[in-house]
């Protein structure tokens, strides 16, 4: 199923550590088998005589064995909140559904292959049960549902839905990218920010250079909202695309500011899928 | 000018009902629509705003121009009463044989020219001068011609006059044409200056009986009668008296001078032997005749289609104008494609597989 040409993995580090009992790829809460080493403990505490530290317990001037202990690595649950709002029909530079899908496969690719759970949840204006995916290990069934988001039809004017998808999540703390142009109010943005604030979130700002950068310079435009707002004619010039991509410099920088108290900053994802660009975000954030 | 709209109409009224049409551009518009996740995203701009709104005008000036034009307007046409100097002139022109002939009386050779050749190369210069002036033409010879009814048109009334010097006929018969002559002024106008020029080379003898009528008519339009006598070298003047007995058998010139005396209208005789002659007496005329006269001017309909044509035409240009001024917002710069091609290509392959 991912074949080599699928591209590089999505690498991340999740912010805490996860407990349970399965076995996973990332350091866990829990003491286990094989590992990192954490810690020594007395053989009475673990009794197992394979794992004996025999210099600590030399060390040891009340003459206890120690027991090496290691980190269990655990696997942690990942979920890709899809935005389906209308104006995620917007084809740029590139086919913003398609992006988002292009993100979910390589997310489904990257977290079944290490072990971790891949959940999907899209929204509009309600919850968006037909595309619904629980977190499941099973690559087929992930690749699936990441697939099944490239053709949906997204037509509702709002994101409202994600906040049920936000009380669907509740439980241990999951990974969470929340996929979106983030063309919401604020409230709405803040409001589902904080409903999630107990994952790990990674908002992916989806973006397309021919709404900011790759403005023409000069020329009429009629712009046509895909949520309805309206028509507008725009004269584009010089002065006016650069007033213009201030204020879309000055929407993201909002936006990094209302996702500082929640969550991770949000990862600009424009024109093109690029699983590296984001492993470096994660990594480093 | 008439009534501002009174006097508008249409061709074909029907099409009109189509002007709702017009209204079209404020639901659509002539520019590619670019569909962006939100509009919010531009910054307000009062300049693409009223170049908004002069498309829109544009659309609506195109469609409702177009449809005005193909309903083809008009502006009826009127009458316009204005006033002028000049006179009603009612010319009676004598139409008998002896015209042909030159005031020698001759048969015209070379440069000599015809007494009706003469007439109607002066009575046409005092046509042309006149700008108000309105003129009827009757010819007589042995009955009445009505050539040219009572009219302002200037070319019907020379061309009328033109036409006097083509080959006479019989005789002179000047009460019938009097008759008719006087018939053209219609009904009394007030104020207008009234003319009645007779322009012959003899005279006949007005039977009793008619001359009663004459009378009477001449009381009831009371024109300024001008007689323009074109006398052939050595025939007798209306004023010589004949040798014999003075009847008007004998000197039927005398007699309908005296006639015409008689009248109690305004009345003079010019006698012309020659063609410098005539134009004096033509000036003469023209110059007694100057008094203000309330002329019509009729103002044709007029067709308005070009103006409706142009209106669209002015709006369609915007448009194009506009439409060459149109931005690809999506698919501009030189490696837009390819940047395009490459993700698709990558992340389509999963997706088919999965389906």
């Amino acid at each position: 199923m991912s074949a080599p040409e699928d591209g590089a993995d999505i690498l991340y580090w999740p912010r805490w550590r996860p407990g349970g009992h399965r076995i996973g790829a990332h350091r866990g809460q829990q003491a286990g088998g094989l590992g990192t080493f954490r810690d020594t403990v007395g053989f009475l505490h673990l009794p197992d005589a394979r794992r004996i530290d025999i210099r600590a317990s030399l060390r040891d001037p009340f003459e206890g064995v120690a027991v090496r202990r290691f980190e269990a690595r655990s696997p942690v649950e990942t979920y890709a909140l899809i935005d389906l709002s209308a104006s995620m029909r917007f084809r740029g530079r590139a086919d913003r559904l398609g992006l988002a899908a292009a993100f979910c496969a390589a997310l489904a690719r990257s977290a079944t292959r290490i072990g971790d759970g891949f959940g999907l949840m899209a929204a509009d204006g309600v919850f968006r049960e037909d595309l619904y995916l629980p977190a499941t290990r099973h690559r087929a069934a992930a690749g699936l549902a990441a697939a099944r988001i490239g053709d949906a039809a997204c037509a509702g004017t709002s994101a409202e839905g994600l906040m049920e998808a936000a009380r669907r999540l509740a439980g241990r703390p999951k990974l969470v990218f929340l996929v979106s142009d983030f063309r919401w109010p604020e409230a709405t943005i803040t409001r589902i920010l904080s409903a999630l604030a107990l994952h790990d979130v990674t908002p992916v700002l989806l973006a397309d250079t021919a709404e900011d950068d790759g403005l023409p310079a000069f020329g009429l435009v009629e712009l046509d909202d895909l949520e309805g707002a309206g028509r507008r004619l725009v004269f584009l010039r010089p002065s006016l695309r650069r007033r213009w991509r201030q204020r879309e410099a000055a929407r993201i920088e909002t936006l990094r500011g209302l996702c500082t108290p929640f969550a991770r900053p949000p990862f600009r994802l424009a024109d093109r899928f690029d699983a590296e660009a984001l492993t470096r975000h994660l990594l480093t954030t | 000018m008439g009534a501002p709209f009174g006097s508008f109409g249409v061709a074909t009224p029907w099409l009109l009902w189509l002007l709702p049409l017009a209204l079209l551009p404020l639901l659509r518009s002539a520019t590619r629509r670019t569909a962006i996740s939100a509009v919010s995203a531009a910054p307000a701009d009062p300049l693409s705003a009223a170049i908004g709104a002069v498309l829109t005008v544009s659309g609506i000036l195109a469609l409702a121009g177009l449809i005005v034009a193909l309903a083809g307007p008009y502006r009826a046409g009127e009458h316009v009463t204005r006033t002028g100097i000049g006179a009603q002139v009612s010319m009676l022109i004598d139409r008998s044989g002896s015209m042909n002939e030159t005031f020698a009386g001759r048969q015209p050779s070379g440069e000599e020219e015809s007494k009706a050749a003469a007439s109607r190369r002066i009575l046409g210069a005092f046509v042309g001068e006149r700008a108000h002036d309105q003129f009827a033409v009757t010819a007589f010879s042995t009955a009445p011609m009505l050539v040219v009814p009572m009219t302002d048109r200037r070319d019907a009334v020379r061309a009328a006059i033109s036409a006097i010097d083509r080959p006479g006929l019989d005789y002179t018969n000047v009460a019938r044409g009097l008759g008719m002559a006087l018939s053209q002024f219609g009904p009394a106008a007030p104020g207008v200056s009234r003319a009645l020029l007779l322009v012959s080379d003899g005279a006949a003898v007005i039977d009793p009986r008619i001359q009663a009528q004459l009378r009477a008519e001449f009381a009831k339009v009371r024109p300024n009668l001008y007689w323009l006598f074109l006398r052939t070298k050595g025939s007798p003047s209306i004023h010589d008296k004949p040798a014999g007995e003075d009847t008007p058998q004998a000197a039927p010139e005398r007699h309908l001078d005296l006639f015409f005396k008689s009248l109690g209208v305004p009345y003079r005789a010019f006698e012309a032997e020659g063609a410098e002659a005539v134009a004096g007496a033509v000036r003469q005329i023209e110059a007694l005749e100057r008094d203000p006269i309330p002329y019509t001017e009729i103002r044709p309909r007029r067709d308005l289609t070009g103006y409706a044509y142009a209106a669209a035409a002015f709006g369609l240009l915007v448009l194009v104008l506009a439409k060459l001024a149109e931005a690809d917002f999506l698919r501009q710069g030189p490696h837009a494609s390819t940047e395009r091609a490459a993700p698709v290509a990558r992340h389509e392959t999963p997706r088919s597989d999965a389906a």
